[in-house]
């Protein structure tokens, strides 16, 4: 049985602007399944309808129409079961007392969820020890850097070992420093105890280094739904080279290649790769110029999921 | 006069409140709940006292209230809050760095907003007094009440700034908002005319600036014309403003040496 | 239950974490009080009894209305929040654990000021009530009644801005009013008033009948009390558990 199966969800919300009613369809039914174990990043731009998903998922709000089932429970009506089960972290919201200390926090998380004492106590040194928080833990919420407070919020989300983890733009506000870490410490924590990793994000790095499937979401619709390799396997029309060169070339023209940028020996190339493969081009330029250093690149994932945003509705 | 950039921001003040209806509706239902029950409890009070206390009769008890309460519910009872949350985050700094004094502009800008609600409260008791003993008991005494409001209205909200202006040397005087609502209670006239004071406490009372915001416009309204009055409280306003433009210069001073 | 007493715990560990601030608000709050006793022993100087309420009977009215207060608005702080923590969205966050909504964040915060009043009233009661063993006990008894009707009102009036939007704040207004009309001899009121008053604004639960029961203690009276307690609760988990089911089908419009 899959962790989360989703059957054409459907959320309309009515909106009362100005004497008006109208009713707005935020999610206008998806369908899509995750299996135990899963990395999927549920990317959109704002308004796409990710909120309203997960709130749909984690039982905050009931769907218009359709069916979802969480770990077996239906969680708009089965929420407080389904809670045990399942670690939320929503970016903007804190589960952590500010003035108390997190591991205050934990210990009040550990009657809400009734663990044992020393099964608690273990499991906070686990995590600290996992997310390298450990001295973390006994400092005044409120003194932490944000990029802290989420290692400690990340903690109290998995102190009941919960099966599926849902994050909410998790990383909003963090630096990159303090991002790449966050996305160390969620695969880190999906490899400890095989737990679904469920994430919301705008930000596409977040596919890049965390999922390992991608669920595109724009105007309530799922428009691309796939592994991420595929993802890049299938629409990558293009691959960017940097050359640096020997000696500057008189003119560059080989087919299929246009030049992007270049500045003294430097240049950076697009390969068309729908049009000509990558090795006959390489085997060109290092025929005919006399190249010091090349580097051949996947484009942005940013690029891709542009691509993908703008596509006709299929 | 009407050029200058305070009495713009009187202007503004006054049309910024009569473009929040609700928050005004708010404020003067809170009035009318006070007037219910002070108006009970001074009938209950006469009733049980031969119809008179202090040589107050239930006719100017409630007058009394109306114009005391009328007075103190025009100006916002955080407003010292609201002051010392100003000065603590810096935001003063802001205003300072406008040509025009800080305190005056600021203190202009909240008589506009006061004098809208001192009309509206006023406006309501009247009918309610009206409705219940009639006019007023001197015709002398109201006339005289009328600008004695309004110089209340300005004392009390130059007191505060006075008060509020402790925030630039002491990090919890914005909680002294509390406090002081309750010396304006007590020693003001708010809750009980000074008549009603042992005579030691109401004379202390009468030596503080307190007395203008409430018991002065309340006293007159009550049918006693006693102008002297409002030359106390005129006197006392031009002594606050002094002591708020101080208070605030030095506050000023303090902020560009400390650093906010 | 346990999980209730913890997350209370919490929240009283937390209101004393900042021991400065703590002290700060708890005198303020007892110069409050101080000052409205004053009042009232200004008042009976110059007038020995209104409608039955002498000095030391309004002083116990005060004594229980500040207990009142220091339990509903000092220990059960958000209860006169629920409306404003439902606009901000702080709902979500108590959905998101294995706890009924309402409990948690009921005594999920503390209240260092009103706190205060949870030490003055008894010891006002103390003082000038003249405490027998059986005036605190109807003390006790009155207090915590009035406390649920209190509570139960406050909730019920927060819950509605589940149905009708807003940011809660109209919710301050209801507290604001109950509490001034509460102050009061409940007897100085005429008809129409009093009447609202045991009735859709409950502020003679909270402080008359309890006072008319520590001078006189009559079974009816108690039982008038008992029902309007457990009404009131019940009224306002009734209101917030329906509110929670209007909120979840996304009545007010949220960003996706």
């Amino acid at each position: 049985m899959a962790a989360i199966e989703v059957t054409n969800l459907v959320k309309r919300f009515a909106t009362k602007g100005r004497g008006r009613r109208s009713l707005v369809e935020a999610v206008s039914g998806i369908t899509f399944s995750v299996e135990d174990g899963e990395r999927l990043a549920y990317i959109g731009p704002n308004g796409a309808g990710k909120s309203t998903s997960i709130k749909m998922l984690t039982g905050i709000l009931r769907p218009t129409e359709g069916h979802a089932t969480v770990l077996g429970y239906i969680p708009w009506s089965e929420r407080r079961k389904l809670v045990r089960h399942i670690g939320t972290l929503f970016g903007q919201r804190s589960q952590l007392w500010a003035q108390l200390t997190a591991r205050q926090t934990f210990w009040l998380l550990a009657r809400i969820y009734r663990l044992d004492d020393r099964d608690a106590a273990r499991r906070i040194e686990e995590l600290g020890e996992l997310l390298e928080a450990t001295t973390l833990f006994d400092v005044p919420v409120k003194s932490l850097s944000l990029g802290q407070r989420m290692r400690c919020e990340l903690t109290a989300s998995q102190l009941h070992s919960p099966r599926v983890l849902f994050l909410d733009e998790p990383t909003i506000g963090l630096d990159l420093v303090a991002k790449q870490r966050f996305r160390e410490m969620i695969v880190r924590l999906n490899e400890e105890r095989n737990t679904t990793v469920f994430l919301t994000s705008h930000d596409v790095s977040d596919i890049e280094y965390v999922a390992r499937r991608v669920i595109v979401i724009n105007h309530g619709r799922i428009i691309y739904d796939d592994d991420v390799s595929s993802m890049r396997r299938s629409l990558l029309r293009t691959k960017l080279l940097e050359v640096r060169f020997e000696e500057a070339p008189r003119a560059l023209s080989i087919d299929s290649v246009e030049v992007l940028k270049h500045s003294g020996l430097g240049y950076k190339l697009v390969v068309h790769t729908n049009q000509r493969s990558i090795r006959s081009v390489l085997d060109e330029l290092l025929d005919d110029y006399s190249v010091a250093d090349i580097s051949v690149l996947d484009p942005p994932l940013e690029e891709i999921i542009t691509e993908i945003y703008e596509a006709p509705q299929r | 006069m009407t050029r200058t950039p305070y009495w713009a921001a009187f202007t503004d003040g006054i049309r910024r409140t009569m473009a929040a209806p609700a928050e005004l509706a708010v404020r003067i239902g809170f009035f009318a709940v006070i007037l219910v029950v002070f108006s009970s409890l001074w009938r209950a009070a006469t009733q049980a006292n031969g119809g008179m206390i202090q040589g107050y009769g239930y006719r100017e008890l409630l007058w009394y209230v109306i114009a005391a309460e009328g007075c103190v519910i025009a100006t916002k009872p955080r407003l010292i809050e609201e002051i010392g949350d100003d000065i603590g985050s810096g935001d003063i700094a802001i205003d300072m760095l406008r040509p025009v004094s800080v305190v005056g502009f600021r203190m202009a800008a909240e008589m506009g907003e006061a004098v809208v609600r001192l009309v509206c409260a006023l406006s309501l008791g009247a009918v309610f007094g009206l409705v219940s003993v009639g006019a007023p008991p001197s015709l002398e005494g109201l006339l005289a009440a009328l600008p004695a409001a309004l110089l209340a209205v300005g004392c009390n909200l130059t007191m505060q700034y006075s008060f509020a202006a402790a925030a630039f040397w002491v990090e919890d005087a914005k909680s002294t908002w509390f406090l002081y609502q309750k010396l304006i209670f007590l020693l003001g006239g708010m809750l009980l005319p000074l008549e009603l004071l042992p005579g030691w406490l109401a004379g202390i009372a009468r030596l503080l600036p307190f007395w203008t915001t409430a018991y002065v416009p309340a006293r007159l309204m009550s049918g006693h014309a006693e102008w002297h009055l409002l030359i106390v409280q005129l006197g006392w306003l031009i002594v606050l403003v002094a002591a708020a433009l101080a208070a605030f210069r030095a506050g000023e001073r303090r902020l560009v040496v400390t650093g906010g | 239950m346990r999980i209730i007493l913890s997350t209370f715990k919490n929240s009283l560990i937390e209101a004393w974490t900042n021991r400065r601030s703590f002290w700060l608000q708890v005198s303020i709050m007892l110069a409050n009080d101080l000052v409205w006793v004053l009042f009232w022993i200004l008042f009976f100087e110059r007038v020995s009894t209104v409608r039955g309420w002498d000095r030391s009977r309004v002083l116990l009215l005060f004594a229980i209305l500040t207990t009142v207060a220091g339990i509903s608005l000092g220990l059960l702080a958000n209860a006169r929040k629920i409306g404003q923590l439902s606009a901000g969205g702080e709902l979500d966050a108590a959905l998101a654990l294995p706890v009924h909504p309402l409990a948690f964040l009921l005594v999920r915060r503390v209240d260092t000021g009103l706190l205060g009043d949870l030490f003055f009233g008894p010891i006002l009661f103390v003082l000038a009530g003249e405490p027998t063993l059986e005036r605190t006990a109807i003390f006790i008894f009155g207090s915590l009644c009035g406390a649920a009707v209190l509570v139960g009102f406050l909730v019920a009036i927060g819950a509605l801005t589940l149905f009708i939007g807003g940011t809660g704040e109209q919710a301050d207004l209801g507290f604001q009013t109950i509490l001034i009309l509460a102050s009061y001899p409940v007897d100085i009121f005429g008809g129409a008033t009093k009447l609202l008053l045991f009735t859709a604004v409950p502020a003679a639960f909270i402080s008359g009948l309890p006072t008319r029961l520590v001078d006189d203690w009559q079974w009816t009276t108690a039982a008038a009390l008992l029902t309007a307690a457990l009404l009131f609760a019940s009224l306002g988990v009734a209101l917030f558990n329906l509110g929670l089911h209007r909120y979840s089908s996304g009545a007010r419009w949220t960003r996706a």
